[in-house]
């Protein structure tokens, strides 16, 4: 009996081993098999449906550059070489046989005269493919415009690899924008593992690439100029769309202010935004839409037009001596400057006409964010707190400046739960909801940290 | 997986019964024994129990993880697809179809696909064109052949129709006094015995394939003139065809493809869906050398006249240095045909549902229209406006190309038109001449992206304001308000190129069409060398005029201006009148000469600084108002400038003029 129980036993011992081997095979099949067996046969196989891709794409005049962050990784390592033999034949397989399950090309909408016949002829070199559409999101802001849907991504299958093409917009805001990848119900879940592109979990922004012929392989490919600053732009090109349909309720709600003065302040508000925005990014100080700013962004997708200055936030660890000489030569002038580096700064620039641009300094702390505030009179401290956030692009005025992702925490953090309603008396000094008395400026100090120009 | 997936549940029940057999047999055995069998049974109790556990666990986890691989991506919205039309197998479809005095309707397999009882509305034969294989309605359309000239429209369409389509008619109210006999015989020919002898109120319903078999036909006569006939009622059955029968077949292109998605669903476009012979629907104009223009975005703002704006298409597509990629086409409202045609063409468009009414809907349709514009090509400095009721001349694009530097460049610009509203067929000559006018013509323009961003953008007429005075916040008519003129000037070539067709626009009718627009003066000359573009800057034109006048022969005051006579019998010399113009604001001279020259009067238009530029029988002729013209001052001493009274009429004529102008378009 005991023998019977121990072979039962064992059977279902073996059984157990067996389930979790035919398991384990079954969830990393692909991985395995690759690392085991006919891994040059693999490598090649990739660099075979790029090159097949990169026929068909030339076939049809279509200017793809490719932004496939493992191979730039890996082309950025040898750049200088790369650069200084365009046409030099590679020894090896170097790049495009690198393990992956994609590889990512861009292509600029603007520089291709849609499909036409590029499906058939990709059906017939043997790729399966699948396109991706959605709504235009440059006809969103849009009261009731319904545009055709554009494509945002293609996906080119062949054999074991896939082809990753990612359709970058040109928007206001001289910037290119790429869509998130989104299935649609009917769509094959299992086309290829979708969560290991490299693109699409959210929509992007990035800047103009300039492009370099390269030829890398022996094959010849357009790759951003400067790899690595690409790839660094990629890690942080999350973009967030302004909520236009919460924006068009808000307005049904409250009607826009349509009077002269709004559209003169928006206006000014408008350039002066675009000036600050110059200047900063010539000094490669990161910013964000701060306070009122952000608000209006976030609740009417424009300018508050009856705020009465341009808000702007920037990390203590960005702070730049150079910042203020750079305004005053962009033609605006110093009006107060508030505190020290060390502690709540915050300096004001005036614009044209009474419109003032006031930018905040926020300080990192371990569970929160702050800002501090100075009044000239009393040298009376104040203190708001934000919870922490990451910084997102978004498209504002004709501009691409970033917001914090967490807009909603962020703003009714500083507005409240009431920050739908617009509120026309502001102190702020008492409205803000995170605000906090922050002590007294000692006396001594007061004439460097309270200066009014 | 599946194979073995139902084993570790038989098995355990087995051996789990054997066990309880052998457990009785051994009853009287050990204690030890039956403790160490008791032991050894729970212990593969629990192994088999932690097992299953263990198999459903794992099984579960896989399973999550593949739901969850592609959780991510899921489109919010959940975007079901509802099959617009039902699929439809049926081989016969019933038709019926009613007329009478107030009221027609037909439907198809219970489906109304036209109802008219609206009251002095519809009056006239209503036709309905039907896909013979799928049933879809193709085509709708209602000729007042009551009226002069309507059953020649009618004829012209029946012609356009594809053989093998199925035509529905029906009468409703009067249909036969302008009924004439060309139309009779195209019914006939379409196989309607009543047809022929359709009179005076009678009612008539009619379905026939084309080309082919009749499917039924009633009719009710008058019995006197001032009774109608009694309403009819026709039911009967269509038998549909296959697809491949009612398709074409041209070879297999991308063109054609687009071609057969349109002629599957519409009619009435004549030879693009023609079998044989299709008429092209790409066009490959010649390239511009130096097209400064082609990458400038093209709006065109369309309603629902389709037919308009297909017409419209070819010619802007035919147009030298036309770049299809930058066309937009913008529709008011949701219309389905508008958009086909634009699809025909393989363009883009976009479709904007209505928020406010008439010239306000209009206006906000615009403003709508050249924000999307400026959003889809954010690097656009300009964008040339087009309307869906206009044809583009050839050299449009050209045009542009030689002369939007100057819009560039010239801060006293507000637009370059491709419009002269003042030139017509006896008052237009030169294509390669230009002016400066103080009037924003519109019909074909080119706009600036900074005025529009920076001025017009944000005061825009909204749609409350345009509920008071109506006719002052139609969009063009505000763009010429002083407030958004500010002074500046455009530029319009002295031949138009683009011509006004459109006769059932939402402010025209046909009178006024015939009036002001048929005689208008249209470049047809290919590649048009401009001539000196830049005497058209600021400065350099004051010059320019000033040569003109210098050189100009002052005509003989003392005749009639309004005869032919007036001007001498040569060609191409420059002739100068004055006519009075107490201030800037003083037309009424000038009025009164626009409409004995049968030009443009309804407004004052064309004109800078008191001095209007055009044509009589081919000699240059210009008008200065004296003395409110800075011109004046060539005024030789010994003239007396021409006034004219505007003849006296009852007080109704005054203002309409002035309504009139506001509903120009």
């Amino acid at each position: 009996v005991l023998a019977l129980l121990s072979l039962t036993s064992l059977v279902f011992l073996l059984f157990q081993l067996c389930y979790y081997k035919f398991y384990l095979s079954h969830k990393n099949g692909a991985a395995f098999s690759k690392v085991r067996g006919s891994q040059s046969g693999q490598d090649s196989t990739r660099w075979h449906v790029v090159r097949k891709f990169l026929g068909l794409i030339s076939s049809h005049n279509i200017p793809v550059y490719l932004i496939d962050p493992l191979i730039l990784g890996l082309v950025d390592k040898d750049i200088e070489q790369i650069r200084s033999s365009p046409d030099g034949p590679s020894p090896e397989c170097k790049y495009f046989c690198a393990p992956r399950d994609f590889t990512t090309f861009a292509l600029l909408d603007k520089t291709w005269k849609h499909e036409g016949g590029l499906f058939r002829t990709a059906e017939k070199m043997g790729f399966q493919w699948l396109k991706i559409i959605n709504k235009d999101p440059r006809l969103d802001g849009m009261d009731d415009l319904s545009g055709m849907e554009i494509p945002l991504h293609y996906i080119f299958k062949l054999a074991s690899h896939a082809i990753h093409l990612v359709v970058f917009y040109e928007r206001s805001g001289n910037f290119l924008w790429h869509g998130p990848l989104r299935l649609k119900q009917h769509m094959d879940r299992k086309f290829v593992p979708f969560r290991k592109l490299h693109f699409g979990r959210y929509p992007g922004a990035y800047e103009k690439p300039e492009l370099l012929l390269v030829s890398i392989d022996d094959l010849k490919v357009q790759i951003p100029k400067n790899p690595s600053s690409f790839l660094e732009e990629m890690s942080h090109s999350r973009f967030l769309e302004c909520r236009y349909r919460e924006a068009r309720a808000f307005f049904q709600l409250y009607p826009d202010d349509a009077s002269l003065d709004a559209v003169e302040f928006r206006k000014k508000a408008k350039s002066l935004l675009h000036l600050a925005a110059l200047t900063l990014n010539n000094l490669g100080v990161k910013f964000w839409l701060s306070s009122g700013t952000c608000l209006g962004w976030y609740r009417q997708c424009n300018v508050i037009p009856h705020s009465k200055d341009v808000d702007l936030g920037i990390f203590i660890r960005d702070y730049k001596a150079d910042i203020i000489p750079a305004f005053q030569k962009a033609g605006l002038p110093l009006k107060h400057k508030f505190g020290k580096v060390q502690d709540s700064l915050e300096l004001s620039f005036q614009g044209e006409d009474d419109v003032k641009l006031d930018i905040f300094f926020f300080y990192e702390e371990d569970d929160h964010i702050w800002n501090g505030g100075t009044q000239a009179k009393s040298g009376k401290k104040f203190k708001y707190l934000f919870p922490k956030f990451t910084l997102c692009w978004t498209e504002f005025v004709e501009l691409k400046v970033h917001v914090p992702c967490e807009t909603l925490q962020y703003v009714e953090a500083n507005y409240g739960p009431e920050w739908k309603v617009p509120v026309k008396t502001w102190d702020w000094k008492s409205s803000p909801f995170n605000v906090q008395d922050n002590g007294v400026w000692p006396i001594d100090e007061w004439d460097n940290v309270i200066q009014i120009y | 997986m599946d194979e073995w997936k139902p084993n570790p549940a038989a098995k355990p029940h087995k051996k789990r019964s054997w066990y309880l057999a052998w457990k009785y047999k051994l009853m009287n055995q050990r204690a030890l024994r039956k403790l160490g069998s008791t032991g050894a049974v729970l212990f593969l109790l629990v192994t088999v129990i932690v097992n299953i556990k263990l198999i459903l666990d794992t099984r579960r986890a896989a399973y999550e993880e593949e739901e969850e691989s592609a959780q991510d991506y899921d489109d919010e919205m959940l975007n079901v697809e509802v099959p617009r039309h039902p699929v439809n197998n049926k081989k016969v479809l019933d038709v019926e179809v009613y007329s009478s005095r107030s009221k027609v309707y037909v439907a198809v397999d219970g489906t109304t696909v036209l109802e008219d009882e609206a009251r002095e509305q519809g009056r006239g034969i209503h036709v309905i064109v039907l896909n013979q294989a799928t049933g879809h309605v193709m085509a709708k359309r209602v000729f007042d052949t009551y009226s002069p000239h309507e059953d020649e429209a009618m004829v012209l369409f029946l012609n356009m129709v594809a053989r093998g389509r199925i035509l529905i008619f029906t009468i409703k109210d009067e249909g036969s006094f302008h009924l004439k006999e060309t139309a009779k015989n195209v019914l006939k020919s379409l196989g309607s015995q009543v047809a022929p002898f359709l009179s005076w109120r009678d009612m008539w319903t009619f379905v026939g394939k084309k080309g082919g078999e009749v499917y039924g036909e009633k009719h009710a006569k008058s019995p006197a003139l001032s009774t109608w006939g009694d309403p009819v009622l026709l039911k009967t059955e269509v038998h549909l065809t296959s697809v491949e029968d009612a398709e074409c077949h041209w070879p297999d292109t991308e063109l054609n493809r687009r071609r057969k998605r349109f002629c599957s669903k519409v009619e009435g476009y004549g030879s693009v869906c023609s079998c044989k012979d299709p008429t092209p629907i790409e066009f490959n104009p010649e390239p511009l050398k130096d097209n400064k223009v082609f990458d400038v975005p093209v709006a065109v703002i369309a309603g629902n006249r389709p037919n308009y704006l297909y017409r419209m298409l070819r010619s802007l597509l035919s147009a030298q240095g036309v770049n299809p990629q930058m066309i937009t086409v913008f529709i008011d409202g949701y219309y389905e045909e508008p958009m086909d045609v634009v699809e025909l063409f393989g363009l883009s468009g976009i479709q904007h549902t209505p928020i406010s009414i008439k010239n306000a809907r209009v206006s906000q349709h615009y403003k709508a229209s050249l924000t999307a514009t400026f959003n889809l090509f954010p690097d656009a400095k300009f964008a040339v406006v087009l309307e869906e009721d206009l044809d583009i001349s050839v050299d449009f694009f050209s045009f542009l190309s030689q002369s939007i530097h100057l819009l560039e460049e010239d801060e006293s610009l507000y637009c370059i038109s491709a419009w002269n509203d003042q030139g017509y067929e006896h008052t237009a000559e030169d294509p390669s001449l230009l002016y400066r006018v103080e009037t924003m013509p519109g019909l074909g323009w080119v706009l600036r992206k900074s005025l529009y961003k920076d001025e017009l953008e944000p005061k825009w007429p909204t749609p409350e304001k345009a509920i008071s005075p109506p006719q002052l916040w139609d969009w063009d008519m505000w763009m010429r308000m002083p407030e958004q003129r500010k002074g500046r000037e455009c530029i319009i070539p002295d031949i138009s190129r683009s011509y006004h067709f459109g006769i059932v626009g939402l402010n025209m009718n046909g009178y006024f069409h015939e009036a002001y627009f048929k005689k208008h003066k249209f470049n047809t000359v290919p590649n048009v060398q401009l001539k000196n573009v830049e005497s058209l800057r600021k400065d350099n034109y004051e010059t320019e005029i000033h040569r003109l006048l210098g050189e100009a022969e002052v005509l003989d005051h003392s005749k009639n201006p309004c005869e032919d006579s007036f001007v001498p019998d040569t060609e191409g010399r420059v002739y100068v009148m004055f006519i009075r113009m107490e201030q800037e604001a003083d037309f009424t001279t000038w009025t009164q000469l626009a409409k004995c020259l049968h030009i443009w009067d309804l407004d004052v238009r064309g004109n800078h600084k008191g001095l209007w530029r055009l044509f009589r029988k081919k000699n240059h002729f210009l008008v200065v108002g004296v003395p409110a013209s800075p011109y004046s001052s060539k005024k030789p001493s010994s003239v007396t400038p021409i006034f004219m009274e505007p003849p006296a009429k009852e007080e109704g004529a005054v203002a309409v003029p002035a309504v009139a102008a506001a509903e120009q378009t």
